[in-house]
């Protein structure tokens, strides 16, 4: 069953509506509206969902901000069974999240009309950074996250989201039978000198661009001349983090090897509970919320939203989705609140930095089980 | 000032080896009469009665332990009555006398603020000397708690025993030399943390006595929460049970098993028992919190409700308090923080008598003597070991996971004499 004329016309007119410029109040006033409507029709589709909505301490009807209304914690996406708004019939695509290993991942299931929606959120807001043009698309990645699959994974989805900037695609890793990947480098020099001139697009997971690009780049002394190309990356830190690779590091070595200024590398923020939003950084090193999103953070004491100047739980909030619940999510990422309309850059709304992933909870204490009872081990043992 | 007794943070295995021996020698050459430890500890008892430490969670407790009255029995029980007056007792035609083991290592857990302090205390009546490793986290109030022990104890009886030493939990070799220099070991903690104490290189002859890891629930039959007059106050105790130590500790309830009674409604207990968490959390607000344990309720809470449509909830907007509200008899995994399943049953014999081993305390509210009688053997058969009036679930007593506290740490040396 498609979700009902009333709301897809609003998702469409903010889909529509000027994406960091529209006054903060309205903007407010009409996401909060539709929230509710799109709350109601979840309710009616899922009923374990409307049992969790029932019980929220304020009845999302009488809530007067974004921040009262009912949020589903990013975990609960792991729910078996998905978390679905629509008939199995209606499914178009799964996409996981980048769970690690013995880890369950998330699960969100797209319909035709939410699958077009996401694709038009992220066109729109990558077009703001890096203009309208169609243009050769570097991945750096293996072509096996190209491919078209009912289930797709992170990665590709971020990957095949940027496919309607190109006029070409070319991917430069590749994997060899046994699983390793390396970089292609023949066929990166042949881009390079093809593309010299021309304005590109490059995107791959951060830690990806770093071990697989820009490190074995750097050993051989290589510089790809490549002085327009425009570099997005998301998926985290943390892996860098363990290395000691900090993001200044990180921007200024991609930069190096492609031979661009570092302001042509540029980090952005998403996930595939939020697909269709992403937060790229402006050149203030900020994040900014389209009109079709809003983002609140938590003090993790009250959950109450923080003010500027101080960080806690980031919720990420979207219109966009109603083939599943994920209009309000409350992650496990730390941010901080930089301001509220206020970003040089001009960019209307919340901007906000983000701050890390929660840090995990010490595994300490007498009534701790986790180990034997619950079988689900963490840390690495003795006290605190 | 005895340098031992404030906390050190030890660098190398030497540190250790020599601090432990010097214990060793003023364990071996001063013998401590148990009426003289007695007598320190309800000093220091009342030096603990200060505003400073009052919020301090399970302080109260901590008093009421130090106090001759709770100890006296303790002794009498696990050692006898000639053990108090420093003496032998007749065995048959041999005699037996307590004789401390030496020196007494402790690894308590993180996450109770003066179980340092409670572990100490143990080994101290057995005339022990005391290596303890305090966690980071716990360092500023075991030091205030030992301080105000510092200023009580006149002529250092109990000081002079005790080497306070502060290291990273990954320090291997450190642990390694705590453990080869004590004789008996008391190692508190959850599951993966003891597991690798107990690896470590004690000397052959150390006896070494474990607590936890273990979880606790509590239980109600209907006559007990559908009495309209009694169930307020019942409330206030389960909550009281629950607010305590974060809901971190092995005796804290995780789960209540409300017997189920159709002429009942739940319902009406659960308004209840949402008034007291309440009262309680604005009693005793939390000053901080983990940002996991936040993400932990909010996930506990939502999947809980996601599960199965029946399933139900109460809770605040913020992460303060959570209970929810089922039916089953399995114990759901934990997850802290005020966050109390209540699971509806039909029989609580037929919960009681699954149990694995893992529950520590039973907190029992039933009317009935004789019902409970029977719920208390049901779960002495399943593992369970204790069962206690439910408000008095962190009440420290021995035997303490169905051992006793002291006794552990002493040598019992039998004599029979030459001329017989």
């Amino acid at each position: 069953m498609s979700a009902p004329v009333e709301i897809t016309q609003c998702i469409e007119s903010l889909l529509t509506a000027p994406l960091y410029g529209l006054d903060p109040k309205a903007r407010h006033s009409s996401l909060l509206a539709l929230l509710k409507i799109e709350l109601a029709y979840a309710c009616d589709r899922n009923p374990r969902f409307r049992n969790y909505v029932e019980h929220w301490p304020v009845h999302f009807h009488t809530a007067d901000t974004i921040a009262d209304l009912p949020y589903l914690p990013v975990g609960a996406f792991k729910a078996t069974p998905t978390l679905a708004l629509v008939d199995a019939n209606e499914i178009k695509r799964t996409l996981t999240s980048s769970a690690t290993t013995g880890q369950v991942p998330s699960r969100v299931v797209l319909d035709a009309e939410t699958a077009k929606r996401m694709t038009k959120g992220v066109i729109t807001i990558i077009r703001d950074f890096i203009g309208p043009a169609r243009r050769p698309y570097l991945v750096i990645d293996t072509p096996e996250n190209l491919s078209t699959q009912a289930e797709l994974g992170a990665r590709g989805a971020a990957i095949q989201g940027l496919g309607s900037f190109a006029t070409e695609v070319v991917c430069c890793l590749r994997r060899d039978p046994e699983g390793n990947t390396s970089l292609d480098l023949e066929k990166l020099l042949d881009c390079a000198a093809k593309w010299r001139e021309a304005e590109v697009l490059a995107y791959g997971f951060t830690y990806v661009i770093w071990t697989h690009l820009a490190q074995p780049l750097q050993r051989q002394g290589v510089t790809l001349d490549i002085p327009n190309i425009r570099v997005l990356h998301s998926g985290g830190w943390k892996r860098l983090e363990r290395e000691a690779v900090t993001r200044d590091v990180f921007i200024r070595g991609v930069a190096s090897v492609f031979g661009c200024s570092a302001d042509r590398v540029i980090d952005f923020y998403g996930m595939v509970e939020n697909v269709g939003v992403v937060y790229p950084d402006c050149e203030h090193g900020n994040k900014h919320v389209p009109a079709f999103a809003e983002v609140v953070v938590r003090n993790p004491l009250t959950l109450a939203p923080v003010a500027a100047g101080q960080q806690g739980l980031v919720q990420v909030c979207s219109v966009l989705p109603t083939s599943f619940p994920g209009f309000l999510v409350l992650t496990d990422d730390m941010a901080e609140i930089i301001d509220y309309d206020e970003c040089p850059c001009g960019r209307l709304g919340t901007s906000f930095r983000f701050a890390g992933r929660v840090p995990k909870a010490e595994v300490r204490g007498c009534g701790n089980l986790e180990t034997t009872r619950y079988q689900q081990g963490q840390g690495n043992g003795l006290h605190e | 000032m005895n340098d031992l007794m404030l906390t050190q943070e030890v660098h190398s295995p030497q540190e250790i080896t020599c601090g432990a021996q010097r214990l060793r020698e003023i364990a071996r050459q001063k013998e401590i009469a148990p009426q003289t430890v007695l007598e320190v500890f309800e000093q220091w008892a009342a030096a603990l009665d200060v505003r400073e430490l009052r919020e301090v969670p399970g302080l109260a407790f901590l008093r009421l332990w130090l106090r001759r009255g709770t100890l006296e029995p303790v002794l009498l029980r696990e050692l006898g009555p000639d053990f108090l007056n420093g003496g032998w007792r007749k065995d048959g035609r041999a005699r037996l006398r307590a004789f401390p083991l030496g020196v007494v290592g402790h690894w308590p857990a993180g996450n109770i603020e003066i179980q340092p302090v409670l572990s100490l205390t143990c080994a101290f009546l057995g005339g022990n000397g005391c290596l303890v490793r305090v966690p980071r986290g716990l360092l500023e109030i075991t030091q205030q708690i030992m301080e105000k022990l510092q200023e009580v104890d006149r002529y250092g009886v109990l000081t002079e025993r005790t080497f306070m030493v502060s290291f990273d939990h990954s320090r291997t070799n450190l642990h390694e030399a705590m453990a080869q220099a004590v004789d008996g070991a008391m190692i508190w903690g959850g599951a993966e943390a003891v597991s690798q104490v107990r690896k470590l290189p004690f000397p052959h002859w150390a006896r070494v006595v474990v607590f936890g890891p273990r979880l606790s629930v509590a239980a109600m039959d209907a006559e007990a929460w559908g009495d309209r007059a009694e169930r307020s106050s019942w409330c206030r105790r389960i909550a009281r049970d629950v607010w305590q130590f974060e809901q971190r500790a092995c005796s804290s309830p995780q789960a209540l098993f409300l017997e189920f009674c159709d002429e009942r409604d739940p319902d009406e207990f659960v308004k209840d028992l949402g008034e007291a968490f309440q009262e309680e959390n604005r009693l005793h607000p939390r000053r901080q919190i983990e940002p996991s344990l936040t993400s932990g309720i909010c996930l506990a809470r939502a999947l809980w409700l996601l599960e199965d449509a029946p399933n139900r909830a109460v809770f605040p907007a913020s992460p303060d308090w959570t209970i929810l509200l089922g039916r089953g008899t399995e114990i759901p995994k934990p997850t802290q923080g005020r966050t109390l399943s209540v699971l509806l049953v039909d029989d609580l014999l037929e919960v009681i008598s699954k149990f694995d081993g893992t529950v520590q305390t039973l907190g029992l509210a039933v009317k009935s003597a004789q019902r409970e009688e029977k719920l208390a053997q049901a779960a002495g058969r399943s593992g369970v070991d204790r069962v206690v009036k439910m408000g008095r679930m962190h009440l420290f007593s021995s035997p303490w996971d169905g051992v006793d506290l002291i006794r552990p740490m002493v040598r019992l040396v039998r004599h029979v004499r030459s001329q017989e």
